[in-house]
């Protein structure tokens, strides 16, 4: 079966999308990775504390994935029916750009807080609590561009 | 919808719907490419400090508060300080091992070898440079034990085992004179440095010119180290070098002008390419009549302050004391300062080396006044940095 245009630019709209988002978590889950081997390096109780901060800038990727998996089932390419119009595609690049720039964007700056808040947790544990609320801030850029993504998706056809 | 937008591709010039889509690819492409390098290049320049920085970070939260420290000057004896030691395994390793001073010097020593393991490459050679200290703190030892007459198991007592010539210490220690000592260094730059002040060393008698020349051969070797730095963090360990052989050059100034000294007798002491002090200045500091001419001829400099405020001290005392420990101050507070500034770069390190220098400082006066018989803590408190 030929892949119509519409559908084939909601398949770049689903790479983009995983694509920077991924980027992005992997770059500030590295960041903050190395910090908190760091931690363990001097202190092994910092263990737990420092998986919970390298894990945080996992979030991305997952808003990434789903926004992929979306636009995959969506779009028609998976059943091969339902496929897109042109137009629709193009929503489904914006939607994919959304999510994945503002993934990368998100990704990156809580890699670098969490691996901040490791050093100032290793240094006094009392800082934990506030060490988690500074990382979680970044998370906000990339809920944005999950929720323009999915508003994309629904008001341009692809969704329901 | 469709023939609208075929109708605005087709006034744009694009001969069908499928090129106009071809090109705004091609330039999303270009522009995501564009924000993926502009966002991730500084990204990965913090990429090598996450790791030391956590570590040093770490050692930062062990550094023994004031309370501690008020403790530990609390002890009646010097047993009681190491028995307080032993409750920290970083001490703890060395206090059994050796006497305490020794103890203290290795544990400082271990600090700065550690950093220099973990550093990242671009300021790696920096903190390579810095362990010449234990290496130029042996040498000084075995000369100062020669000159006293004692024996290889004396001296080696004295020798901390960190430095480039760790496994060259036995050797050393088994040496009877200066110039045994030059033979045992051949092939270090330390032999070449030692027997340039070899000829001063025999016309005196005294250590002092050997001494002083490996003083000015690490912080001349530092500088070089430091020297064409490639990025910001290199430029912040340029800073603070340079600052340390400012304070170097004028607290052996300010020394000699209250000795009565001139120029002379202080220019080969002096260490040039400092950080605010450029050659000319140091001729002028040279030349000047006494302490207060040094002090107004700082002016302009970020050590006019301090100088200023130290003179008072100084015109009370006497003594060059109250200027060196507020020289002491400055470079501790430029040292925290940048690992505030940077807290993703070199900043955190060298931070946390002074704070350990000081750290290390204070346990050794403390040390010196418990070995003194009644020698009251509030005395003790007011050396302490």
């Amino acid at each position: 079966m030929v892949v119509e245009l519409g559908t084939a630019l909601a398949a770049i709209g689903a790479g983009v999308a995983v694509g920077f988002a991924g980027l992005g978590s992997g770059l500030g889950q590295g960041i903050a990775a190395a910090g908190s081997v760091g931690a363990v390096a001097e202190d092994n109780d910092m263990f737990a504390r420092g998986i919970i901060f390298s894990a945080l800038p996992e979030t991305q990727a997952i808003y990434g994935f789903l926004i992929a998996i979306l636009l995959l089932v969506f779009s028609g390419l998976l059943q091969k029916e339902n496929l897109l119009t042109v137009t629709q595609g193009l929503v489904a690049i914006g939607a994919g750009a959304a999510i994945g720039f503002a993934g990368l964007g998100s990704g990156m700056g809580q890699g670098i807080t969490a691996a901040s808040s490791v050093g100032a947790v290793v240094e006094d544990e009392d800082m934990f609590a506030r060490g988690i609320i500074f990382s979680a801030l970044p998370e906000t850029q990339a809920i944005y561009g999950f929720l323009i993504a999915i508003l994309l998706m629904v008001f341009g056809g692809i969704l329901g | 919808m469709a023939e609208s937008i075929t109708a605005i591709v087709t006034a744009l010039g694009f001969p069908s719907v499928e090129a106009f889509i071809a090109v705004l690819l091609l330039g999303g492409a270009i522009i995501g490419a564009i924000v993926v390098i502009a966002t991730i290049r500084p990204l990965l320049d913090l990429f090598p400090y996450a790791y030391p920085n956590a570590r040093v970070r770490a050692r930062v939260g062990r550094l023994f508060s004031e309370k501690q420290l008020s403790e530990i000057l609390e002890s009646d004896n010097l047993d009681e300080v190491q028995n307080y030691l032993r409750g920290f395994p970083e001490y703890a390793q060395y206090v059994d091992k050796y006497p305490l001073e020794k103890a203290l010097d290795t544990q400082l020593a271990d600090t700065y070898d550690l950093v220099a393991r973990i550093a990242p490459g671009d300021i790696k050679g920096v903190f390579r440079a810095l362990l010449k200290k234990w290496d130029i703190r042996n040498i000084k030892s075995v000369i100062t034990a020669k000159e006293v007459g004692l024996n290889s198991e004396k001296t080696m007592e004295l020798l901390i085992p960190f430095g480039d010539l760790k496994n060259d210490l036995g050797q050393l220690s088994e040496v009877n004179s200066v110039t045994d000592i030059i033979t045992a260094l051949e092939g270090t730059d330390y032999a070449k440095i030692l027997e340039d002040a070899l000829p001063a060393y025999q016309n005196t008698q005294m250590v002092l010119p050997l001494e002083a020349a490996l003083d000015k051969y690490y912080l001349e070797n530092l500088l070089r180290a430091s020297a064409n730095p490639a990025d910001d963090n290199g430029s912040l360990v340029h800073t603070y070098v340079g600052s340390q052989v400012d304070i170097t050059n004028l607290k052996i100034i300010l020394r000699a002008k209250v000795d009565g000294l001139k120029y002379d007798d202080i220019s080969p002491y002096m260490i040039s390419n400092g950080y605010q002090i450029r050659d000319w200045k140091l001729k002028d500091l040279m030349e000047a009549e006494d302490v207060s001419a040094v002090v107004s001829a700082m002016e302009g400099t970020d050590y006019a302050p301090i100088l200023s405020e130290a003179l008072n001290g100084y015109n009370k005392t006497g003594s060059a004391a109250s200027f060196e420990k507020d020289l002491d101050i400055y470079l501790t507070k430029m040292a925290r300062n940048f690992a505030v500034k940077k807290p993703f770069g070199a900043g955190p390190m060298i931070g946390f080396l002074n704070r350990k220098e000081n750290e290390i400082r204070n346990l050794k006066v403390i040390a010196r006044g418990k070995r003194e018989v009644n020698f009251p803590a509030a005395r003790i408190k007011e050396m302490l940095v």
